[in-house]
Order: structure tokens, then sequence, then C-alpha cells
């Protein structure tokens, strides 16, 4: 199989990482594998015999990748021109009209490939339409990354609840607001205070408040809505409560009752964001960068999966996603 | 609808199986049955039971039924189920407002005074179980009129 990934910033760099260091696995299932091209802002690299996976993993710009890199060439570009079997898209989240990934996943189903996505934007804004055409070309659109990072929410919805119907879904889907919420509660700093260390600490976006106004979670409900509750729902129809106006009393008096505010996405009859107190001993209540995710399911009953909801991690949900269409087509 | 019921039975075999027919037919569901033999009056035993009946039609159906074929009610009262919610308002909040919510009632609120602008309060309140949905609904709406955060409990 040969594959392209499009995106080369912190998480499409952890990929190429990632690849290096599995390939033991990777070869197994294929051992014709590579990586022949990349794409990013400023240019791409191509290469039919394969780009070499250590030199990437030493690389910070994909500019400083020798010979193949083409300057002043698109992704798109990129895209129409190899000869890839798969794409993994990782450029970053535009939830306003989901470009430049939307246009990419649209080029890659319409070339022929699978195509493997950690990018929100193209899923939230036209999640039917990509759905829709990757099953008219008999393709694989695979998008694990997109919500929670590395828990295996649809994988397990897909290949292990195959016979329930998705009642409700709940989670904490956001690790910077749990941090901040968590940095409050554990320690009763003031949000702006919990805010800054989350800044310090690099996991929050440059402007905070896709963050903290719940517009990443809101991006996540819309997905899981779509995918595992089969709705066709849009950004819009999130009712949406960010957590900048919580204050330490109200940490504090949650505490007292044995509570903690969690900022919550529900699916049910309506799709919401917001703060919810939720009991000290529930399973969502996880704290930290965590993410958490409770289905309710008419067989199963209640499951609730914990795990890195963003970062390095979410790496490991690509690579399931390109190992199982390897598996299922090569 | 969940009853508390107290039938008086004539003390003769078969009576509560035949009292019981009514309740079945009609669609209750019996959750508790006693059968108080030691508070027997007069040739009558008291037989109290707890069901739960789809609608109120099929409660007062089984009750003509059950007088009709001569046995007594000594009690019938609804059950109503409560619940407790718990909920913090982020703002300035009336709380006229809230405490004039049909079925809500305020067990206790507890406010903070805040270090910052924004009031904090937390409310407990009791409700019937099947008023805690539309009173939620209500709270969110008294909030959005008062630019105030709700904070409702899963």
């Amino acid at each position: 199989m040969k594959a392209i990934l499009v995106g080369f910033g912190f998480i499409g760099r952890r990929f190429t990482e990632a690849v290096y260091r599995k390939l033991d696995i990777i070869n197994k299932i294929d051992k014709e594998f590579r990586l022949v091209g990349i794409g990013e802002i400023d240019g791409y690299a191509y290469n039919e015999k394969g780009l070499n996976l250590e030199k990437l993993s030493s690389i910070k710009k994909l500019s400083e990748y020798p010979k193949d890199f083409i300057k002043g060439k698109t992704s798109a570009e990129l895209i129409e021109n190899c000869d890839a079997d798969l794409m993994v898209e990782a450029t970053p989240t535009n939830i306003v009209n989901g470009e430049p990934g939307l246009i990419h996943i649209e080029k890659a189903l319409a070339s022929g490939m699978h195509v493997v996505t950690s990018n929100k934007g193209p899923m939230v804004v036209a999640f039917r339409k990509l759905t829709d055409l990757a099953k008219r070309k008999s393709l694989e659109l695979k998008y694990e990354a997109t919500v929670a990072g590395a828990i295996p929410v649809f994988s397990l919805v897909r290949d292990c609840l195959q016979g329930d119907r998705i009642l409700k879904i709940s989670g904490i889907l956001n690790g910077t607001s749990n941090y901040i919420l968590s940095r409050m509660y554990f320690e009763g700093t003031s949000f702006k205070m919990a805010l800054r260390e989350a800044q310090e600490r690099g996991i929050t976006e440059a402007d905070p408040s896709y963050d903290i106004e719940g517009i990443d979670a809101a991006c996540k409900v819309v997905i899981l809505a779509n995918a595992l509750m089969d709705r066709n729902a849009q950004f819009k129809d999130v009712e949406r409560t960010g957590v900048r106006r919580i204050t330490p009393e109200a940490v504090s008096l949650a505490k007292e009752a044995g509570y903690v505010i969690k900022l919550i996405g529900t699916i049910d009859e309506a799709l919401e964001v917001a703060p919810k107190l939720i009991p000290e001993n529930h399973p969502l209540c996880v704290h930290g960068t965590l993410n958490a995710l409770h289905l309710e399911t008419d067989l199963a009953g209640e499951i609730t999966i914990v795990g890195h909801g963003a970062g390095k991690e979410t790496v490991s949900a690509m690579m399931n996603d390109m190992i199982s269409v390897m598996k299922a087509h090569f | 609808m969940k009853l508390d019921l107290t039938l008086g039975l004539a003390d003769r075999p078969g009576e509560l199986v035949k009292a019981l027919e009514p309740i079945a037919k009609n669609g209750g569901n019996i959750i508790s049955v006693l059968h108080e033999r030691g508070k027997r009056v007069g040739g009558v035993v008291p037989v109290s039971l707890v069901a739960d009946f789809p609608t109120s039609e099929s409660f007062e159906r089984t009750i003509k039924e059950l007088e009709a074929m001569g046995v007594s009610i000594i009690k019938s009262e609804e059950i109503i189920e409560k619940s407790h919610i718990t909920c913090i308002l982020i703002g300035m909040i009336d709380m006229g407002k809230v405490s004039r919510i049909e079925d809500a009632r305020i067990i206790n609120f507890e406010v903070l005074t805040p270090a910052s602008k924004e009031a904090c309060i937390k409310l407990n309140i009791e409700a019937p179980i099947q008023a805690v949905n539309k009173i939620l609904r209500k709270l969110k709406e008294i909030a959005k009129e008062e630019k105030a955060i709700l904070i409702p409990s899963v």
C-alpha cells in the first residue's frame, strides 16, 4: 500500500514517527507499505519509492527534507498527481468551512484513495456528504482521531456493539477545559489563573475560546451524533455554554455537596455542551486533561471509556484506522 | 401511577386470588402484597398492596370491578415518588421566580459571597420524578432570562 500524509504539524510529525517505530507491525500486514508523499502549506515531498521515515522523524519542517521537497506546490496537487491508495489528513481544524481538509478529503476519495483523518473540520461541516461519497466509491473514510483522541469510541461501537442501539452519549470531550476545571477543583484557583497555567503548559490554542467556550466539544458532539446515532446534526444544533464564568465559589459549593463541575457534551433528544455537576464517584469524573465517554445502549447498558483526548496519543487512533484499512483491503 | 391500596377481603379460601384478577386484567403491575391475617376484624382480612397502573382510567376501572365483587376499599392513595435536584446557579437570580416553579419544593439553598461580581447559589429541590425534566427546563429558562448559568447535576 502506498500512503500519503497531508499536514506535517504536531500530529502529522508524530504520525510519521509512529509509522517509523511501528514498521514491523505494518510490514507484517503489507511488506510493500510505503509513505510516498507528504503535503504541507509551503510545498510537498514526494517519492514513489517511499520517503525516508528515519529522516522524516528527525526534521521539524517538511522543507528540511532533502531532494524530494518541491517548494510552492500544494497538497491538493499532491493528492491529484500521486498514485497512492490511502491519504492521512492531519491539517488544522477549521469549523467554519472545513477547509483545507474538506477539499483534500473530497479529492482523495474522488481519486480512489481511502482516507484516515484526524481533522474534525470536514467531519463537522460535511459528515453526510463525505461518508456518502466514500460509500459510493466503496472506499473507507475513517475518523477515529477526530473525537476524544486516542479513545477508540467509533471502533468500540462499530466492532463490539454491533447489535446495540445507542440511546445516549455524554462525555468530557475537551482536555483543556477539563484541566482548568480540575485545577479549580483541587487547588481552589480562579478560572483566570487555571487558564494561564494551561496556556503556560501549551495545552490551549492561541485563542483559548475554542476550548473554554465549548466549541471544540460541540464539534465532537456533532460527529458522535452523526456517526453513532444516525442524526443529521450540524454545529448550530448544539446548545453551548462554556466554562469561562465558572467561579471558585461554584466549584467550592459543588465540592461540599459531593460534586465536581465538568464540561459535558450530551447527545440524547437534544445536543448540548454545558457545565454539569458530576458526582465524585461517577465514572465520568476524570481529571486533568483526560477525556471520558459514557454510552447508554439498549443491550449493554452503560459503558464508560477513558483516555487521552488530544496530543501525541492521538496518533494511536490514526494508526489503528490505517491498519484497519490495510487489513481489509491489502 | 403507583398506588398504595388496602382491600378488605372476606376470610375465605380463594378470595385473594379473585381480588387480584381485576388488577391484572386492567394492566396493573403488583409490586407487593401483604395479607394481614392478624388484623382480621369481623370476618374481613385487610390486604395491603402496592400496584402500578398504566393510567388513572385503568385504576378506576379496577376499583369499580373490585367493588362490584363485594371487595371493600379500605385505603387508596397515590404514591408520588420524589426526586432531589441539586444545581448551582452563577449570576444574579430572582429567587422568587425559582420558588414559583410548579411542583418544585426548595429544600434548601446556599449562597456564597462572591469574590467576583458573580453571585453563586446552590439549590436543592424536591420534586415528583415525572416533573424533574420540566423543572430543569424551567430553571434553564429562568437562568437565560437572568443571564445566569445553570449547572444541573447529571
